[in-house]
C-alpha cells in the first residue's frame, strides 16, 4: 500500500515554483541559452520601463477622472486592463515556452488543488503582474484624489482581478487545446501572420475611410455597458456619487460575471482533470485505400541535374508546401511592397506630399525583398530534424545538397521578384533603364554572394526549427549576427555602386560594375561548394546534435 | 579465406575526458548476422555511428568491404544501409515520398525506386498509410519505414540500431525472416539490441562491449567456451552477457530498496 501523505496546497504551489525555477536554471547551462537569458534581461529592462510608464498613466488618469468628476469614464481604464490581460498572453502563447501545466495531473492532486494552482499560475503571468501593478496605481490614485472611495476601488479591483485571471485561464485552456494539434496550430499562426500584415494597412485605410469607421464605432459604444469593465467602472462611479443601491447592483453584475466564468473554468479544468488527451500522435490517421504510387514527373524539366540534387530539390518543395508558416510568409514581402508603394510612391502617396522617384524607390524595394527572402537561407537545415542523418549516411556530397537547397531559394526569389517588379511597376512605375539593369544585376550579385555566406552559416551555426510552431523559432545568435553583417556589407556596397552612376555622370557604370561582381560571385559560389562538403564533414556532429535534439 | 566486411583497428572516440570507444579491434566477416551488445553507455551507438559515417573517430582506422572509410566514404556509403538511432526520417514527407527521396539519393533510377518502394511498403504493411505524414506515424511504423529505407538500394552491409524496438510481433517476425534471407544472400548485418533473446535467435556471431572496450567476440559456441558452464543446461546469451559484463551494481543494490518489495 502506498504510504503517501498528500502535501498541502501551499507545498504543492511551492514545489511547482521550484520546478519551474530548476527548469529555467538547468536550461541556462548551455551557452546559447545564456545568450537567450541576456536577451531576456534586456527585454525585461525595456518591459519594466513600459510597465512603469503605463503605471504613471493609470495613476494620473484615475486621479484626473476623479478630481474632475468624470468618474463615468473609469470603465474605459478597466476596459484597457481587460483587453491587455486577455490579449497579451494569447499573443505570447506562440512565442514563449509553455510550461506543461497539465503534466501536473499525474501527481495525486485534487481537482480543487489543480484549480487553485491554475489560478496561481494565472496570477504569476507577466501580463497579470503588469495589470496588478496598474490596478494598484488606480487604488493609490483614488486614495490621493478621493480617499473615501478607495475601499470601493480596492474591492472592485480585487473582483476585477479575479474575473480577469479566471477568463485568462479559460481562454488559455482553449488556446492550448487549439495549439495542441499541428494542423490547427498552423492555421492559427497563419491567420495570426495575415492579421499582423493586415495591420500595416490600418493607417492607409483609416486615412481613406476613417470618418465612416469612427461613426460606426460610436454607434457601437453604448453596448459597452454590458462588459464587466463597465460594471467595474460604474460601481466606483456610483459609489463616488453616493448612489449605493446602484453601486451594489453594478457590483452584483460584476460578481455574476466572476461566478459565471468560475463555473466555466471549473468545467474546463474538470475535463482536463478527467484525462482529456491533447497529444498530436493520439489521433490515428484514418485507414486509406491502397494508394497507387506514381513516379513524380514534377521535375522532369530539371532532368539535367544529378538525381541527388533533384531528390533534395523535390523534398524542399514538398517541405515548403507543408510548412504553412513559411508558405504564408511568402505573402509578406509583396504585401509590404504594396503597402510601401501606397505610402511613399506613385502620384498620390498617403504618407508624403510627393512620391519618392522610381529610380530610388525601385532599388530600395528590391533590396528589401532580397533582405527578407534570403534570411531563411542562413539556417538552411533548420527543418531537417533527424533527417539530417540521412544526408550523412547516404552517398551524397554536401555540394549537391546545398546546390538543391539554393536552387529552391533562387526559385522562390525569382518568383517573388518577378511578381514584385510587376507590382512596383504598376503602383510606382519602373525606373530608368540603366537603374533597372543596375538593380537587377546588383540583385544577382547580392543573392549569389549571400548564398555562399549563407551556406557557411547554415553549416556552422545550425538551429532546429519545427513546423507549425512560433515558440523559439529563430536562428542561432551567431547566424543572426552573420546575417546582419553580410546584409549591411552587401547593402552598403550596392548603395555606393548605385550612387556612383549619379556621382560620375555615367548612368551605365553601376550595371557594369554589378555585372563584373555578379560573375565573381558565381565563381566564388561554385568554388566554395566543394569546401562546404569538407566543412559539413567537420561540422557533422554540430549539425546532428543541433538538429536531432 | 572469407571476405572481411567490417574491420576496425584501434578505433577510438573521445568526448572531452570521456573515452566512449577505446581502441576497438573488430572483425566481421561477410554474410554474418552480427550482434553487437553492451550495457547502457558502453559505446554501442558511438561505434555504429562511426561505422556509418555519422561520427568521426578520434583515432584508429576502419574499413568496410575492403575500403578505407576515410579515403572512400562515398563508395562505402553506396553499399551500406543504416537505421540510425533516431531513425533519420524526414517527418514531413509521407512514406512513398521518403522512399523515393532515399532511393534517388542512393542513385537508383526513378522506375526502380518506384517499384521497390511499392514492394517495400506492401511488405512493411504501410501501403495503406501512404498518404499519412511520417510525423503522424506511430513509433513502430516509423521503425518499419526506416528499415525499408535502409534496404531500398540493396546494401551489402546493413547497420541496425535497435531495429525491433516498438515493432509489433507480426511485423517483427516478417522482418526477422527478411533479414535472415538477406544474410543467406551474403549481406552482412550488424545489429545492436538490448533484447538478448532476439540476438541469440538471429545472430551467428556476437561481440560484447563494456566501457568502450571489446570484452568478447566470436560465434555463440566460441563465447560459451569462454564462460564457466552451468551444470545441466546450455548457457544462454543472457548467461554469457551477465558473466562477461558482470551482474552490475543494480542487483546488489536491490536490498537497499526493500521498501519496494
Amino acid at each position: 500500500m502506498a504510504d503517501v501523505v498528500g502535501p498541502g496546497l501551499i507545498d504543492q504551489i511551492r514545489l511547482v515554483s521550484w520546478l519551474r525555477w530548476r527548469i529555467l536554471r538547468n536550461s541556462l547551462r548551455k551557452k546559447s541559452r545564456r545568450l537567450d537569458l541576456l536577451g531576456l534581461v534586456i527585454s525585461g529592462f525595456f518591459s519594466a520601463i513600459f510597465v512603469a510608464g503605463v503605471t504613471v498613466g493609470f495613476f494620473l488618469g484615475t486621479e484626473s477622472l476623479l478630481e474632475h468628476q468624470q468618474e463615468q469614464f473609469l470603465g474605459l481604464l478597466f476596459l484597457a486592463l481587460f483587453v491587455w490581460w486577455q490579449l497579451f498572453p494569447i499573443l505570447l502563447a506562440g512565442f514563449t515556452p509553455q510550461f506543461a501545466f497539465r503534466s501536473l495531473l499525474r501527481f495525486p492532486l485534487k481537482l480543487s488543488a489543480f484549480y487553485l494552482i491554475g489560478m496561481a499560475y494565472g496570477l504569476a503571468d507577466s501580463a497579470a503582474l503588469a495589470a496588478l501593478i496598474w490596478m494598484t496605481a488606480m487604488v493609490a490614485a483614488t486614495l490621493v484624489a478621493m480617499p473615501a472611495a478607495a475601499p470601493v476601488m480596492l474591492l472592485v479591483c480585487t473582483m476585477f482581478a479575479a474575473l480577469n485571471v479566471t477568463v485568462e485561464r479559460l481562454l488559455g485552456a482553449w488556446v492550448e487545446k487549439l495549439l495542441a494539434k499541428r494542423r490547427s496550430r498552423e492555421i492559427f499562426f497563419s491567420l495570426f501572420i495575415l492579421a499582423m500584415i493586415s495591420l500595416q494597412f490600418l493607417n492607409p485605410i483609416m486615412q481613406r475611410y476613417g470618418r465612416t469607421l469612427l461613426a460606426a464605432v460610436r454607434d457601437w459604444l453604448p453596448y459597452l455597458w454590458l462588459l464587466p469593465s463597465s460594471f467595474a467602472g460604474d460601481t466606483v462611479a456610483r459609489a463616488v456619487e453616493h448612489q449605493w443601491a446602484q453601486a451594489a447592483l453594478k457590483l452584483g453584475a460584476l460578481a455574476v460575471y466572476v461566478a459565471l466564468f468560475t463555473v466555466l473554468l471549473w468545467m474546463r479544468y474538470s475535463q482536463l482533470y478527467s484525462g482529456e488527451e491533447l497529444s498530436e500522435t493520439a489521433a490515428p490517421a484514418r485507414r486509406e485505400k491502397r494508394a497507387v504510387i506514381a513516379p513524380s514527373d514534377a521535375n522532369e524539366t530539371l532532368g539535367f541535374l544529378p538525381p541527388q540534387v533533384l531528390a533534395v530539390f523535390r523534398k524542399e518543395l514538398l517541405y515548403l508546401k507543408r510548412n504553412t508558416f513559411l508558405f504564408f510568409g511568402l505573402l509578406f514581402p509583396p504585401m509590404l511592397i504594396l503597402f510601401f508603394s501606397v505610402q511613399f510612391a506613385g502620384a498620390h502617396p498617403t504618407a508624403l506630399k510627393k512620391g519618392v522617384s522610381s529610380d530610388l524607390f525601385f532599388p530600395g524595394m528590391m533590396a528589401y525583398l532580397v533582405l527578407i527572402l534570403i534570411a531563411p537561407a542562413y539556417n538552411n537545415f533548420a527543418y531537417e530534424g533527424k533527417g539530417i542523418q540521412t544526408y550523412f549516411t547516404s552517398p551524397t556530397r554536401f555540394r549537391e545538397i546545398l546546390l538543391a537547397k539554393n536552387l529552391v531559394t533562387v526559385l522562390l526569389l525569382f518568383s517573388e521578384i518577378v511578381f514584385c517588379v510587376a507590382l512596383v511597376g504598376w503602383r510606382a512605375g519602373l525606373p530608368s533603364t540603366p537603374v533597372l539593369c543596375a538593380t537587377l544585376t546588383g540583385m544577382i550579385f547580392s543573392i549569389v554572394g549571400q548564398l555562399t555566406l549563407a551556406n557557411w552559416s547554415s553549416l556552422s551555426f545550425p538551429r532546429r526549427m519545427e513546423f507549425g510552431k512560433m515558440q523559439g523559432q529563430r536562428n542561432s545568435g551567431m547566424s543572426v549576427l552573420v546575417l546582419f553583417g553580410v546584409q549591411i556589407l552587401f547593402g552598403g556596397v550596392s548603395a555606393l555602386i548605385l550612387f556612383s552612376g549619379r556621382w560620375t555622370g555615367s548612368p551605365w557604370l553601376p550595371a557594369e560594375v554589378f555585372a563584373v561582381l555578379a560573375l565573381a560571385a558565381f565563381a566564388g559560389y561554385f568554388s566554395a561548394l566543394d569546401r562546404f562538403t569538407e566543412l559539413a564533414e567537420k561540422k557533422k556532429e554540430v549539425l546532428i546534435d543541433a538538429l536531432c535534439r | 579465406m572469407p571476405e572481411i566486411a567490417i574491420s576496425t583497428a584501434k578505433l577510438t572516440r573521445r568526448f572531452g575526458a570521456l573515452t566512449a570507444v577505446d581502441g576497438m579491434d573488430l572483425q566481421v566477416e561477410s554474410g554474418q548476422f552480427f550482434g553487437f551488445l553492451g550495457p547502457n553507455g558502453a559505446g554501442k551507438s558511438t561505434t555504429i555511428k562511426m561505422l556509418t559515417g555519422l561520427l568521426a573517430p578520434s583515432s584508429g582506422r576502419m574499413s568496410l568491404l575492403g575500403l578505407d572509410f576515410s579515403q572512400h566514404p562515398i563508395e562505402i556509403k553506396r553499399q551500406i544501409g543504416v537505421v540510425p538511432e533516431g531513425m533519420g526520417l524526414f517527418e514531413r514527407l509521407n512514406a512513398p515520398e521518403y522512399l523515393e527521396f532515399v532511393g534517388r539519393m542512393y542513385g537508383l533510377d526513378k522506375a526502380t525506386t518506384h517499384k521497390r518502394s511499392d514492394e517495400l511498403l506492401e511488405f512493411m504493411q504501410l501501403a495503406d498509410r501512404s498518404k499519412t505524414m511520417i510525423a503522424d506515424y506511430s513509433h513502430g511504423m516509423q521503425k518499419k519505414l526506416a528499415l525499408a529505407a535502409a534496404v531500398i538500394h540493396g546494401p551489402r552491409i546493413l547497420f541496425l540500431d535497435e531495429p525491433f524496438e516498438g515493432v509489433d510481433a507480426l511485423a517483427a517476425g516478417a522482418l526477422k525472416e527478411l533479414l535472415a534471407r538477406m544474410t543467406e544472400r551474403g549481406v552482412t548485418i550488424f545489429l545492436t539490441s538490448h533484447v538478448l533473446e532476439i540476438v541469440e535467435r538471429l545472430c551467428s556471431h556476437v561481440a560484447i562491449i563494456k566501457k568502450g572496450q571489446l570484452v568478447a567476440q566470436g560465434s555463440m559456441e566460441q563465447l560459451r567456451e569462454g564462460v564457466p558452464s552451468v551444470e545441466g543446461r546450455t548457457l544462454t546469451l543472457e548467461d554469457i552477457f551477465l558473466s562477461v559484463v558482470g551482474q552490475g551494481a543494480e542487483r546488489s543494490q536491490l536490498e537497499e530498496l526493500s521498501w519496494l518489495t
